[in-house]
């Protein structure tokens, strides 16, 4: 679904009181709210901050007044703050890696709808849907230095930004709303694509000044630091695993609304080889994944990992493999399908020891 | 996991009046008459900031291992027995009681309006309360109630919450209210008088009875409750409505039985256990026992006409599946079931009931396939009528781990539902 929905371009249209920083949910240019209904409790209602930005009168809902992402004052990003359920924990106690993903991803999505593309889970501009043009993601990658728990408050700032001629980037940051600390950081790369041909374009002067007008013009990096993991390449192997996990079946509820695998899915999958006693001592720190092809629901998918050896670089300046220090253990993975081995996805994890 | 939805009862009535009032006197602020606050009904408008505080932090961050134990309802709070204080004072002073009765029926009407609004913006980032959907136990402490708005990677392809979503929402309410009770001891929902026996919650039967679906966006409002049921089982009860119309979304109930989890035993309710849920337990039902009825048992057979089966082997659990125990979660089975129903009945129908009876819980490790029997005259496609189906999910070995039956019907065209949407290919 990252592909289908979340968007990383910005354009702002032409709202009254967006500015204000208020998310007006999904009103129809007819002007009507779906919740137009009046709330239960109307004397609330005027005492509300948020009347004064409404237009025409509609009076928010009381889940408008409980939307709690917003467009941040300069309009360049947006944030929004989630509690951990319960099934979204997994067998740490905290909240799984996939969760953290659909999270990213409703934020993603819920900052294009705030700032006016289209809702139908394409998110695209109307020059874009003339032209057929859809977003496909490259790589996502996310880092995670603390898990929530069941009951946490995280909240997710997110924007977009230019990212050389075809594409675009997307990064957020993700605090603990508690205490303002950061427990995590993910950037994503897009490229546009033609729906009908399948063949990436580059974005036309057309597009780029409806979709890049609200992002930040400096640029802006969830990952500034040189060299980092972000950037890393991940090559690809040809030697037998060392574990693997096939026959792998996608469920409906993995499918997204145009019945492709959704990326959150495959990060699951991911994941379904690495052995049990890594599972059991370590935890995930660091998903890199590269996108290349598209799975559907008849399809059957099998999951490698490799063991990579980490780089050292000795002192005249060439590196040679050693293996990483106790706490940590790193994976390069690959998704292909088991009928004829072509590759769907390729990537790197990184494992931490965890402090039992 | 078959366990893991547990849900105990909570904290009698005196738990929640005085924070209801405590509340509303800080909501209602500029809202009393006038002659109210100079009577001192209520807790002065004027309550030091650090009053106010502490009760929205005494509800706020609820951590699950209990470093912010739930105030409300297990330390002597001073800012909650204000207001039954001040009618004391009140009693000698002044002497007219119609305008005390009126006032205290507004107070509490006003108070039966505000327990579900969060009007206040939280003032500092841990002031959170139900801000976030932590929910707050209403009615005299026997009913449990939270909100979820409706995310976007929980809607299913036809852009409507999928049935696991709103089943998560039921499972994470259970614990929601068992955790605000103060009875959340080891584990997913045990109390900790079954913590120290190694007892707990095992689901045997769940029935939902769905009346729409909800849409991306929407909110929800849960509220659950728990009854008896036999002398050694309990029962949880549902009622899901739309948060704005009040429309019910679904009303679900289910059936729990107690086990030892190193014997994986049934067992009987310890009376020590009985003392801690059993003053919570409400009569009321949301699914009537003649609804009930008619609502097919799982494994009934289709009498007379042909049936088709259909089946989807090599369901394996992943690891996101599996709870803290590691075992397959509840929810979980339900996808599975699914998983087997032609696509046919699942494009142009939906979910209007389903009976689920749990056999055996599996974990890691199992290998599952799903079956499907549909009724004869309904596979062909036609989309007028109503469907009925058997489902069976079982380990490929054998043994069977959920028998479900399940009833479908067409799906309602599109109207509101769509405002808002602009399908690529139509723009």
């Amino acid at each position: 679904m990252l592909r289908c929905h979340t968007l990383p371009q910005c354009r702002l249209l032409a709202q009254p009181g967006a500015g204000a920083g208020v998310l007006r949910r999904r009103v129809a240019p007819g002007g009507t709210a779906r919740w137009g209904a009046a709330p239960r409790v109307s004397g609330v209602e005027a005492s509300s901050p948020s009347r004064a930005a409404v237009e025409g009168g509609e009076r928010p809902s009381m889940a408008e007044r409980l939307r709690l992402g917003s467009l941040l004052e300069d309009g360049l990003s947006y944030k929004e703050s989630f509690i951990v359920r319960c099934y979204e924990v997994g067998i740490n106690k905290t909240a799984t890696v996939e969760t953290i993903a659909n999270l990213l991803q409703e934020v993603g999505c819920n900052h294009a709808q705030s700032v006016g593309f289209s809702t139908d889970g394409f998110a695209t501009t109307t020059t874009m849907r003339e032209l057929g043009l859809i977003w496909v993601t490259n790589r996502m990658h996310i880092e995670i230095y603390k898990y929530p728990a069941w009951g946490d408050v995280v909240e997710i700032e997110t924007w977009c930004q230019e990212d050389g001629r075809i594409g675009t980037r997307r990064d957020w940051i993700l605090k603990d709303l508690a205490n303002g600390e950061v427990i995590g950081r993910a950037t994503s790369k897009w490229v546009m694509m033609n729906q009908n041909t399948r063949r990436l374009q580059r974005v036309s002067d057309e597009v780029r000044d409806e979709v890049f007008v609200h992002c930040p013009k400096a640029p802006r990096l969830a990952f500034p630091e040189e060299n980092n993991g972000s950037l890393k390449k991940i090559p690809i192997r040809t030697d037998p695993a060392e574990h693997s996990r096939l026959g792998l079946v996608p469920r409906r509820a993995d499918l997204d609304m145009n019945q492709h695998v959704n990326n959150v899915t495959y990060i699951g999958w991911v994941l379904e080889s690495i052995p049990q006693d890594i599972i059991d001592s370590h935890e995930l720190q660091t998903i890199t994944l590269d996108y290349r092809r598209e799975c559907q629901h008849d399809d059957i998918v099998d999951s490698l990992t490799y063991i990579e050896e980490g780089e050292e670089r000795c002192t005249n300046g060439s590196a040679f493999a050693a293996p990483h220090p106790e706490e940590q253990r790193q994976f390069l993975h690959c998704l292909r399908f088991a009928g004829n081995g072509h590759e769907i996805n390729r990537g790197r994890t990184v494992w931490r020891k965890l402090a039992r | 996991m078959a366990g893991s939805v547990a849900a105990s009862a909570f904290f009698p009535g005196p738990g929640s009046s005085p924070a209801a009032l405590a509340r509303i006197s800080k909501n209602t602020t500029g809202e009393l008459p006038e002659n109210l606050s100079v009577r001192g009904i209520v807790a002065k408008p004027n309550q030091p900031p650090a009053a106010m505080q502490v009760k929205a932090q005494a509800q706020a961050l609820p951590k699950v291992n209990g470093t912010k134990v739930n105030l409300k309802t297990t330390s002597p709070d001073k800012e909650d027995t204000v207001p039954y204080s001040s009618p004391k004072t009140f009693y000698n002073q002044l002497p007219d009681w119609s305008m005390l009765l009126a006032a205290v029926t507004t107070i509490f009407l006003a108070a039966e309006k505000q327990w579900t609004l969060l009007d206040w913006k939280p003032k500092r980032p841990d002031m959170l309360a139900d801000t976030f959907g932590f929910g707050r136990i209403i009615q005299d402490g026997l009913v449990f109630r939270q909100n979820f708005l409706i995310r976007s990677y929980e809607i299913g392809a036809d852009r409507t919450a999928s049935i696991e979503t709103l089943m998560n929402h039921l499972q994470e309410t259970a614990l929601n209210h068992v955790k605000t009770a103060g009875l959340l001891g080891d584990g997913f929902g045990a109390t900790p008088e079954m913590s120290k026996r190694d007892l707990i919650w095992v689901v045997s039967k769940i029935q939902l009875l769905v009346e729409r679906y909800p849409s991306w966006g929407d909110m929800v409002q849960v509220d659950t409750w728990v009854a008896a049921a036999g002398k050694n089982g309990m029962r949880r009860d549902w009622h899901v409505r739309d948060y704005n119309s009040g429309q019910t979304i679904l009303r679900a109930t289910s059936v729990w039985v107690m086990m030892n989890k190193n014997t994986r035993r049934l067992s009987k309710m310890p009376d020590e256990v009985r003392a801690e849920i059993g003053p919570y337990f409400n009569g009321r039902s949301a699914i009537t026992e003649e609804q009930g009825e008619k609502l097919a048992k799982p494994g009934t057979k289709f009498d007379g006409a042909a049936t088709t089966q259909f089946t989807r082997k090599g369901l394996t659990p992943k690891w996101s599946d599996l709870d803290v125990n590691q075992h397959v979660n509840n929810v979980k089975y339900i996808g599975w079931i699914l998983e087997s129903a032609p696509i046919s009945i699942l494009e142009k129908h939906e979910l209007a009931s389903m009976t689920l009876d749990y056999r055996k819980e599996c974990g890691r490790d199992s290998v599952l396939q799903s079956l499907t029997t549909v009724s004869g005259e309904c596979v062909d496609g036609n989309t007028e009528s109503a469907i009925q189906c058997d489902h069976l999910l079982q380990l490929e070995s054998g043994a069977d781990i959920v028998k479900a039956h399940t009833e479908w019907r067409p799906k309602r065209a599109q109207g509101e539902g769509n405002m808002g949407f602009f399908p690529a290919e139509s723009a």
